[in-house]
């Protein structure tokens, strides 16, 4: 039996769960946007109320933490350049280069936005479904000229559907590795080479096989698709998210 | 009356290889028809071009009297293919959705796709995993929700590639008692596999293709015996000379 990441879709009843898909996208943005122009403790608010969110579908903190594990490279190598090249009251001196507050506060800033909107991102595609994002991007494109809505959304669907699914064979690749002791191999590049080659030749393969197998029940871009109708609780919600958006940028 | 007619059929790949060597072929409707060979003998590339997934360089493949490369979409409402990887097959983010992915292309309207679904899922069993994400299903839930997906869809003819593949012996049985329902429902059943044990018993023509040839064809009675020396293990019944026994019994 397969064992899911965290970034997949979880059959629900909550009050998140039931917002189209087209206000959570709205909100996506709003959230986003307003994370870019609030303070640390305005960002602080935005993150810790997305937090409340998976707290209240039932996502673990702890399997998000160790699901995004691989990303704290990243995260700490984007600490290290804001905190290194900010000016100001210097903190300690490493190596001839100059950690300073500001850089402190800048770089855990700029990470916490970065947590903030994969958490979101981690909220979004928890609480909706593939069929439902598809038809909310298909609203959203319909009116631009020369843009299929129709095939982006089909991609953008089955880029979120299979997301977990090369997360998953990121791992059994991993797994393969070390029960070969690759770990005794110390070259960084060399171990990158060995993991990324198979696993995306593995994606490719795969990925040829689900275009056959939806070849084979008759996909095209002209199907039925998902009907999507806004409710007082959409609304409600959309008051609620501006309200606290406002609140962390302007009184925070 | 012939439901599929395959006259000459030739599939070169790009690579060179003859996968299918001049193969000729007809089904009629309601036949259980089990092909079979060793690995590499061109068994799922012809049940590839039953619904348009190749087309033949080489002669005709006819679905109810119309060429598939003439309408492949046509050939692929006619006969639905179950894939050997159920995981590849599997497009929805629930049991439900994914059941729905084909009668959505049909462009079927909703009220349609949800009697669909909900008589599809009664059918194979699936009815209280409807909610389920497919990933977590057991091997032979999935089979059966691969099955399911194309049910729903009203094809005539099941075309099966290798169903018992990296199933348990549960697995197996579920998704063997389902086939022999659809069958008994008026279904023509094509099954591709290495492992006849578990299938001949049931059926009513036996192929055997070796090489991208059919090497033997005929009754199960007749030919079954042959089979070792095309690299297909023979049945425990039949070479104990017990007569057909169904897996199941």
């Amino acid at each position: 039996m397969a064992e899911l990441t965290s970034f997949s879709y979880r059959p629900g009843i909550s009050l998140i769960h039931k917002i189209d898909a087209r206000f959570k996208l709205l909100f996506i943005v709003i959230i986003g946007l307003s994370s870019l122009e609030a303070s640390p403790s305005g960002v602080l608010l935005l993150f810790l109320f997305v937090v409340y969110g998976l707290a209240r579908i039932g996502i673990s903190l702890w399997q998000v933490a160790r699901d995004l594990s691989f990303f704290i490279f990243f995260l700490a190598f984007v600490f290290a350049i804001r905190a290194f090249s900010a000016g100001g009251a210097v903190f300690i001196n490493i190596f001839g280069m100059s950690l300073t507050y500001d850089g402190l506060i800048e770089g855990s800033l700029v990470c916490l936005r970065i947590v903030l909107m994969i958490l979101l991102g981690l909220l979004f595609t928890s609480t909706t479904r593939t069929a439902e994002v598809k038809a909310a991007i298909d609203w959203i494109l319909r009116p631009l000229p020369f843009i299929s809505g129709g095939r982006v959304s089909t991609m953008t669907g089955l880029m979120m559907r299979f997301i977990p699914v090369i997360l998953e064979q990121a791992r059994e690749t991993a797994s393969a590795q070390k029960a070969r002791s690759i770990e005794n191999r110390k070259n960084p590049i060399y171990r990158m080479v060995k993991f990324s080659v198979p696993l995306i030749e593995r994606i490719f393969y795969n990925a040829g096989r689900i275009s056959m197998a939806m070849e084979a029940r008759c996909y095209s871009d002209i199907r039925t698709g998902q009907k999507l109708s806004s409710k007082i609780n959409d609304w409600i919600s959309l008051l609620v998210i501006i309200s606290i958006c406002i609140i962390s940028v302007l009184y925070l | 009356m012939n439901i599929i007619e395959i006259k000459e059929l030739s599939h070169m790949f790009s690579n060179g290889t003859l996968a299918l060597d001049n193969i000729d072929l007809s089904v009629k409707q309601g036949e259980f028809i089990v092909i079979a060979g060793p690995n590499g003998s061109g068994k799922t590339t012809l049940l590839r071009h039953l619904n348009g997934l190749l087309f033949p360089t080489g002669g005709i493949v006819l679905v109810d009297g119309v060429s598939v490369s003439e309408d492949p979409v046509r050939a692929r409402r006619i006969v639905g293919m179950v894939f050997q990887d159920s995981d590849t097959q599997i497009i929805g983010e629930t049991v439900c959705e994914d059941v729905a992915f084909g009668p959505e292309n049909l462009c079927l309207d909703r009220k349609e796709i949800e009697q669909r679904i909900s008589d599809v899922l009664r059918i194979t069993g699936l009815t209280c995993l409807a909610d389920a994400k497919p990933h977590l299903l057991s091997g032979g839930e999935k089979r059966r929700l691969a099955i399911a997906g194309v049910l729903a869809m009203k094809p005539e003819v099941l075309a099966f590639d290798e169903p018992f593949s990296n199933l348990d012996h549960p697995g197996t049985k579920q998704v063997l008692k389902q086939i022999i329902e659809l069958h008994k429902r008026g279904r023509t059943i094509i099954i591709t596999t290495h492992d006849l044990e578990k299938v001949i018993a049931h059926a009513n023509r036996l192929i055997i293709m070796t090489d991208g040839k059919i090497a033997r064809a005929g009754s199960p009675e007749q030919i079954i015996s042959d089979t070792e020396m095309f690299g297909i293990k023979e049945p425990y019944f039949s070479r104990m000379g017990l007569g057909m026994i169904s897996w199941l019994s």
